[in-house]
């Protein structure tokens, strides 16, 4: 049953995500958070240009297994262009999937691909390390 | 050695089904499958006679005690100690903050004194020393490893006139390298005769046979959990003149003498150093395990853990798409490092787990400056003990075939 679920989650899309490199660069002058895992020592730098609460740009640095560099370049996908509104409710929504909650479908969008990850309790985190730096960059204090 | 269904009667973890694959654990650095025996120990005293220890007259409280420095007499038989040595703490990370701050309040160490301490140590063994060096303003040396191996010579450069003491592990919890203690303790002491060496064996104690007086080192540290006992259970060697040196690490009930608003005296070893009602269970549990390694015998294995690891170097050298670190060579014991070029080891660790049940680790180990001078920030490790053969390396090496083929 489980090794369905890991099929999905090293789907090919997601492998493509994980390699892909488009929004894995630095923005100058960005609003900036980092996220750690502790544990595994996967980092991730998040940049984020906002205009009248519009993110207008949003991209990430750093390293991590397939499953975070995935969710990273999946989120900033997604997240380019929506308002910082949309971008929390998102958050609020993809962190109750990931926990296994029910969530809103219409909001997590694309990223449901991701749903199976509350089946693997020691993965949760390296899918969730992006969002919680978004959450970071958008409501902590930022560096 | 015993057969791999013997070891399934007593490891019933071992019997366990992974996605329905036979269970091959290999992560005993982190921490080791559980006998029965050993949790029948701990379940039988703490049912018909556990109480608290040296305190109460009453029967139960007599037993209590018994079963407790029954388990000290055990562990110090084991390392060839004295039972005044023996403290039992909760495990190698507390034995060695102990000492840490225990030698640093003490003035045994000094404001001019150095501290030399490697880049190969678990986080355990490096936090304490610097940190302490800040609290108390003493000064810390690091011996870099180049590419991550100790090596002596190297080493025993950094030592200087102010050296005043030398932490070491006995074995890298991350590469499986041996290091030549013994060897070392004679040269520091030829060096200096008072050097306090402490040694960190918690991945070394559990593998081979430890003598704490041919070794002559001055402290020892080591936990319970990887040597077939429970959790929450370590002890701390110590030379006695330097335990009778040393203020408590934690103070309160039991460590006491003569308490009053004047002042306090201390309990004598080992009780100064076990503040508070101690894990007997613990302790319990932890003795049971030291009887069952000795009918099997330390010498045989280490033997087997050594002739295990030599397979797997080989095995594993033999696939081109893995990164080997550490010597690779016969002085790496029970433990190897290694990647997939190109892939983050949590999927590696992952995959292998849900398509073959082969349980290994993946991070940086608690041991991030050797992840340094490896380069990288983290590995798979793979850690072998008496209950693996060489069935569940081939395992390994046809499960990280199928992961560089799912990932390639």
């Amino acid at each position: 049953m489980v090794e369905i679920g890991l099929e999905e989650l090293y789907s090919d899309i997601i492998l493509d995500y994980a390699k892909n490199e488009r929004y894995k660069k630095e923005i100058k002058n960005a609003k900036k958070a980092e996220g750690k895992n502790l544990s595994c020592g996967d980092e991730i730098t998040l940049y984020l240009k906002v205009e009248d609460n519009i993110i207008k740009e949003i991209t990430f640095t750093g390293h991590g297994c397939i499953i975070s560099q995935a969710s990273a370049s999946m989120m900033c996908e997604y997240l380019e262009r929506k308002t910082v509104d949309e971008a929390n409710k998102i958050f609020q929504e993809i962190i109750k999937m990931s926990q296994g909650k029910e969530f809103d479908k219409e909001l997590v969008d694309g990223i449901e691909i991701f749903s199976d990850i509350s089946k693997f309790p020691m993965r949760t985190k390296c899918f969730t390390l992006a969002w919680h730096t978004l959450d970071e960059a958008l409501n902590g204090e930022n560096v | 050695m015993l057969s791999s269904k013997e070891y399934e009667e007593i490891f019933p973890a071992l019997k366990r089904k992974i996605n329905g694959h036979k269970l091959i654990y290999l992560d005993n650095a982190a921490t080791t499958l559980r006998p029965k025996e050993v949790m029948d120990a701990v379940n039988e005293y703490s049912l018909n006679h556990h109480a608290n220890v040296h305190r109460s007259t009453h029967t139960l409280a007599a037993e209590a005690t018994q079963y407790y420095e029954d388990a000290r007499s055990k562990v110090a038989n084991f390392i060839n100690a004295e039972a005044k040595e023996v403290i039992f703490t909760k495990g190698a990370t507390e034995s060695l903050n102990l000492i840490a701050y225990s030698v640093a309040v003490s003035n045994i160490l000094q404001s001019d004194d150095e501290i030399l301490i490697s880049t190969i140590e678990h986080h355990a063994n490096f936090v304490p020393w610097q940190q302490i060096s800040k609290i108390f303003n003493l000064k810390i040396k690091y011996y870099s490893a180049k590419n991550g191996i100790f090596d002596l010579s190297d080493f025993l450069k950094h030592v200087t006139n102010k050296t005043k003491l030398v932490s070491i592990t006995a074995l890298s919890n991350v590469t499986g390298q041996l290091i030549p203690v013994n060897t070392l303790v004679k040269q520091l002491r030829n060096i200096r005769q008072d050097i306090i060496i402490v040694v960190d064996g918690a991945q070394a104690v559990p593998h081979m046979p430890i003598d704490v007086k041919n070794m002559d080192c001055d402290f020892l540290a080591f936990s319970g959990h990887k040597m077939l006992g429970p959790t929450g259970i370590g002890v701390l060697y110590g030379k006695r003149k330097y335990l009778n040196m040393m203020t408590p690490f934690l103070f309160g009930g039991e460590m006491i003498d003569k308490v009053s608003t004047d002042g306090t005296t201390f309990n004598v070893l080992p009780y100064k150093f076990e503040a508070g009602t101690p894990n007997v269970d613990g302790a319990v549990g932890l003795a049971k395990a030291i009887e069952i390694l000795e009918s099997i015998g330390m010498d045989n294995i280490q033997d087997h853990d050594k002739q295990l690891t030599l397979y797997a170097l080989k095995k594993l050298k033999e696939l081109d798409f893995l990164e080997v670190f550490g010597p690779q060579d016969e002085t790496q014991q029970s433990i190897i490092s290694f990647n997939i070029k190109g892939v983050h080891p949590h999927d590696v660790a992952h995959l292998l787990n849900d398509l073959t049940g082969v349980a290994i680790r993946s991070g940086h180990h608690c041991a991030q400056p050797l992840m340094k001078e490896f380069g990288t920030t983290a590995t798979c490790r793979v850690s072998f003990y008496l209950y693996n053969e060489e069935e569940d390396v081939d395992k390994l090496c046809e499960g990280l075939k199928k992961v560089w083929e799912w990932l390639k």
